[in-house]
Order: structure tokens, then sequence, then C-alpha cells
């Protein structure tokens, strides 16, 4: 429990640091579901502290961060993840990378804050003692520790994405892939992951609808059918996509 | 949905271990069964009033409990009746009421927890026989409880969307979406267990396999 | 089990828990039916026999840890050892029938009008042959009625269960021809 970071003790958000990041490379990576290519050659690396995707549905955003973790298995091609196979060795990859999903609905398994927070843990392997200090430390990161033993279908929609977001940080990951994680959210809700994204120490690759939110990464991604179309900085990027959807 | 019918308290019931009482409720419904004398069984009957009360259960409390089933022994009751003669539906009814009150003693001083516990020491021997996983069953019964509050609500929105547009009471307008909202809910469910990294490594080396995955699988 | 069956197995489990709860609704006739004995049917026209039977064994298993998932609120040992404990056990066995039933239908390419058919032959062989053979038996043994008898005063529910029955095949095909799902 080493890597248990702390509340950013001085460190910029996104400033990767030292150990809290990975390199992930994709290489000529393919996935072809039902004779349609989800994701198309696609080779490309990620290393910065920020990364954010945009792309139309259906572009395969969603794919790309699947294979990150194992959940989808390219039909040609490798995905490392610092060296690791993300297929072969996926639960070593999984103890380093979280993924927040767009509904926390389905990503909260247990009827009870607390025992969210611990399934990840037990999971992984953690001992009970180390279990009960990461729900309380994953909580109180968030500022949620007095949600500890309620009830998660008495919490508010924006009460259950940080209640998911914080399940998935208890493991102490580098990285955290995030799937449109406002999608659910109202504006307040919004703006408040936004300040937890921005003042997140780990690695972080985001892909969303919401273009404000990625405005201030250093890179940014568009996919269109499967293919990297475009990789540059926000700036163009964002203006770029604006343009292309207009 | 998620509160059992388990009183809080600390009667003697309370403190007893629940595998005990389990053990104990089983024999004596056996017991029970083979017993035919209306008197005894009215003492029984009695024994097991006295028991449930003292659980800490009022009379009304009790009463209110035991409402379904008390309607069930009642029809259950009138057809012996009917059906056979009165001597076979008092003991048929005096059997039954005194085991549903021998229950209800058992299941109001015994929580999930422990109930839970007792599941899993039964179980043990299956999963030393490979029969079962016990992980996987408990985190597919707890799946359940966690959903069970999300469904409902689900369901009754989709009503209340129905009765505003005027379609009462259609079943399939009611059990189609909110199936296909469930099956779509299970694929993603199911991609956040497995990226959450279940299930836990066990001690002995372990063959089956953790993910579904098939190339290109969704 | 895969964790693809697991999430199956317990969210179907969820779904018979809240038909439960969902009041009674009248169905075409009018007549007002609770839908929990849908929903065992349904899970084993949908999942398949094996998902479909441990979906209600999950149920079974809730009713054993105390809790009051059964229609009206019911739930504890003492459904176990009650009358209806036939039934509540012959659920996970009709939902097995209805669902290898299903399965073995399946087999063959078939008109949706055809496919309804043999899936309501499917609901009612196991959610109420199968079903009513076991709760029958165990009523006549328990409550002293003897078959004949127990046949008698059970035999009025099974109109009911016929349109539930009905009811879970026109679901089972509307809710395929929105999401693909293997039976197993």
């Amino acid at each position: 429990m080493s890597d248990m970071s702390p509340e950013s003790a001085g460190s910029a958000p996104g400033s990767g640091d030292a150990g809290l990041s990975q390199t992930i490379v994709f290489s000529d990576v393919s996935v072809v579901r039902d004779g349609r290519a989800a994701l198309d050659r696609v080779s490309i690396g990620f290393e910065e502290p920020r990364i954010g995707i945009v792309g139309l549905n259906g572009s395969g955003k969603s794919t790309l961060l699947k294979c990150i973790v194992g959940l989808v298995a390219p039909t040609t091609g490798t995905v490392g993840v610092d060296g690791r196979d993300a297929v072969r060795e996926a639960r070593a990859v999984r103890r380093t990378t979280g993924l927040l999903f767009q509904n926390p609905d389905n990503q909260i398994v247990m009827p009870i804050v607390a025992e969210d927070l611990a399934f990840g843990l037990k999971n992984h392997g953690f001992s009970k003692a180390e279990i009960a200090d990461g729900v309380a430390a994953g909580l109180d990161r968030l500022g949620i520790a007095g949600l500890a033993g309620r009830r998660i279908h008495e919490l508010s929609g924006g009460e259950k994405q940080l209640v998911a977001l914080a399940g998935v940080l208890a493991i102490s990951p580098k990285t955290v892939l995030f799937d449109e994680p406002t999608a659910h959210l109202d504006l307040k809700n919004r703006n408040r992951l936004r300040d937890v994204l921005h003042a997140l120490p780990e690695q972080a690759i985001v892909v969303s609808h919401d273009l404000d939110l990625l405005a201030d990464f250093p890179r940014v991604v568009m996919i269109e059918a499967g293919r990297v179309v475009r990789d540059g900085s926000a700036a163009e990027v964002l203006a770029n996509y604006r343009e292309a959807s207009r | 949905m998620i509160a059992g019918l388990a009183r809080p308290g600390t009667s003697p019931l309370h403190r007893t271990a629940a595998g005990t009482k389990l053990a104990a409720l089983a024999i004596a419904a056996t017991t029970l069964f083979f017993v035919d004398d209306s008197r005894l069984l009215a003492v029984a009957g009695a024994v097991a009033l006295a028991l449930a009360r003292s659980t800490g259960a009022s009379f009304a409390e009790i009463g209110r409990d035991l409402k379904g089933p008390a309607l069930v022994l009642a029809v259950l009751g009138l057809a012996d009746w009917w059906l056979v003669d009165g001597a076979t539906a008092l003991v048929v009814v005096l059997r039954l009421g005194a085991i549903a009150l021998l229950a209800h003693a058992v299941t109001a001083t015994t929580t999930t927890a422990e109930l839970s516990e007792v599941l899993e020491r039964l179980f043990a021997p299956a999963e030393r026989l490979g029969l079962l996983d016990a992980a996987r069953a408990a985190l597919t019964v707890t799946l359940a409880m966690r959903f069970v509050p999300l469904i409902a609500e689900e369901a009754r929105e989709i009503r209340e969307a129905q009765a505003a547009r005027g379609l009462q009471g259609s079943v399939l307008a009611l059990a189609v979406p909110l199936l296909v909202k469930v099956l779509v809910r299970a694929q993603d469910l199911a991609d956040a267990i497995d990226a959450r990294g279940f299930p836990p490594d066990r001690p002995t080396s372990d063959t089956e396999p953790k993910t579904n995955l098939r190339p290109g699988s969704p | 089990m895969t964790t693809r069956d697991i999430s199956h197995v317990a969210l179907m489990a969820a779904v018979i828990v809240a038909l439960g709860l969902v009041p009674a609704i009248p169905l075409a006739a009018g007549v007002p039916i609770t839908l929990q004995s849908m929903g065992v049917m349904l899970a084993g026209l949908v999942l398949g026999p094996k998902r479909g039977a441990a979906a209600v064994l999950v149920v079974v298993a809730l009713v054993a840890l105390g809790l009051p998932v059964l229609s009206g609120g019911r739930g504890g040992l003492g459904v176990f050892v009650g009358p209806t404990a036939g039934f509540l056990l012959g659920w996970i066995l009709a939902a097995f029938v209805a669902g290898f039933l299903a399965q073995v239908l399946e087999a063959t390419e078939k008109s949706t009008l055809v496919r309804t058919v043999q899936l309501t032959a499917a609901a009612i062989v196991g959610g109420i042959v199968v079903l009513y053979a076991c709760g029958i038996l165990w009523l006549a043994f328990f409550v002293k009625l003897g078959l004949a008898k127990a046949f008698m005063v059970s035999i009025v529910f099974v109109p009911g269960d016929v349109a539930k029955a009905i009811a879970a095949a026109l679901i089972t095909v509307k809710v395929r021809q929105a999401v693909a799902i293997e039976r197993k």
C-alpha cells in the first residue's frame, strides 16, 4: 500500500508524479466484430499525464479504453501497459489501471458504500487491515467519508459517481481511464468531478463529449470509424472536432 | 429491501447461535410432522407462541408478520374441513401454526449476516469438492440484493410513465423495457466486475477463466 | 460460471424479486394477478435452463437469508417449512424445464408466431405442469389433503398462470428481438 498517494501533496495536477503514470502502447490493433472494425489498425502510445479522447458515438472510443484493461481482446495486434500484455496479463494491468464507467449504477457492486470500496481491495489480495485503511482513505480522499455506511440506492447520481471513483482509486492505481464520466451528471456534479479530475495526481485518460473537461489537457486524440484521425494539443484537436461536428 | 426480517434485541434466542437455531427448527418441524394428536399439537403451539413472544415481539407484531401465512393456513384449513373432515383440519392448522411460530422466532432473532455464515459453512464441503465457487456464489447473491431496489424503482418509473400516457396495466409494456434495460446492464456490469479484478486469486492454482474474453468480444 | 453469467443471473434474480413488489395488475381479461411467477418463467425462457434455474436459486437463497422477497413481503425460514415450500422449490425446476424446452425449440429458424406458441408451451410445461407437480406433491403430503384434493385446491390458479405463460412468451420474443443473448 506504499503507493497510497496523499492528497496531491504539493504535486501540480497531472504533473506525472514519479510512479503515477504508465506507458500504454497500441501496436497495429484491430478489433473486428460481426464484420465491422470497431478499431482499425490503431498504433499509438500514451504516456502523458493527461490524454483526452474525442469522437462521435460508435467511433471506437470505449473499445479503445476496454482494450487497455483487457476487457476486449484485439483481433490483431497487441496492447501493452508498461510492457505487460493487456490480455495475457490482464490481472496485473487491472491492478495498476482503473476504469470508471459512464453509469455508476453499472459499476457499483455492493449494497453499502464501504463494502463496495472493499470489493476492489479484496479482489487484489489486500489484507483485512489494509482493506479497512484503504476504504477509509479512499472515501476521505474524495471528501465522502460520511457516506461509508450508506445504502447505494439512497444516494444521488453525483454521489454514486464519486463512490464509483473512490472504489477505483482505493487500490492506488497509476492510471485511471474515464469513459464519459460526466454523461449522467447534472451541472453541479459535473463541476465537482471536473475539480476532482483536475487535482488527480494519477495519470488520466478521459473519453468525453464534454469538451470543456479536456480543454487544458496536454494531448487530445480524435477517433473516427476506429482510426486515430487527429492527435495533438487540446487547442487544435478540439477546435477541429468542433468544426467537424458543425 | 436489503433489510431482513430480523429484529434487534437481546433475548435468549437472540444470543443463541444461528446454526443451533436452524438445526432445532428443522428437527422440531420434522418431529411435529409425525404428531397427530391435536392436544399435543396445541401444547406445541403454545410453546411456539411463547418462544415467539420471548424474542420481544408483541402479539400485534407477530400477528402482522404472520398475516400472509395465516391466510394460507385459513384457506387450507377450510379446504381440509370441507374435503376431508374437521379433525384433520384441526390437526393441520395446529401443526402448521406451531411451525410458523417457531420459524418466526428464529427469523426474528437471526440476522442476514449470521444466516450467510451458516450458508457458507453448509456449502464449504461442496466447494472443496469443486462443485461450487463460494466467491462467485456469494457475489451473485449480493449483487441481486444490491440491484433489487434499483430495478424495483425502474419498474415503478415505467409504470408511472405508462399511466401518464393513459396505458395502464400492460404487462408487456412494463416487462419488455425492464428486461431489455437489465440485459444491457448485465454486459456493462460484467465488464465492471472484471475490471475491478474479480475474482480474487485463490491460494491454489486457479485454472478457471477469469474473464469472458473472445477475440473482439464486446 | 463466467462473470457475464454472474451478472445475468444476479440481475434476473433481482427482476424476479422486483416483479413481486409491483402491485397486482389486471391482465387483458381484467383479472388481477401477481407477476412473480411470470418472472420465474422469464428467467428460464430468456436466460436458458442453467442460468434461469440459478437465478431462481438466488431468490430462494434470499428467502432463506430472511429477506422479504416473495410477493406480499414474505420470506424467511417459515416458507421452507410451510405448505407453499413445494411451489418455492419447484420454481427452480420450473425455470430449468422452461429454459431447456426453449433452448431445444429454438434450434431451427421459425416465424415469430410459431416461436411464440412454442415458448408458451415451454412456459406452460415448466411453469405450470412441473411446478404444480412439485407444489401439489408437497401440499398433499404436508396438509394431509391427499393428491386428488390438493390438486383440486391448486387448480384454481391455473388459468391465471396460463395467461402469465402467454405473456412471458410474448415478452421473451420481443426482448430477444432487442438484445442478442444466448441461452445457457
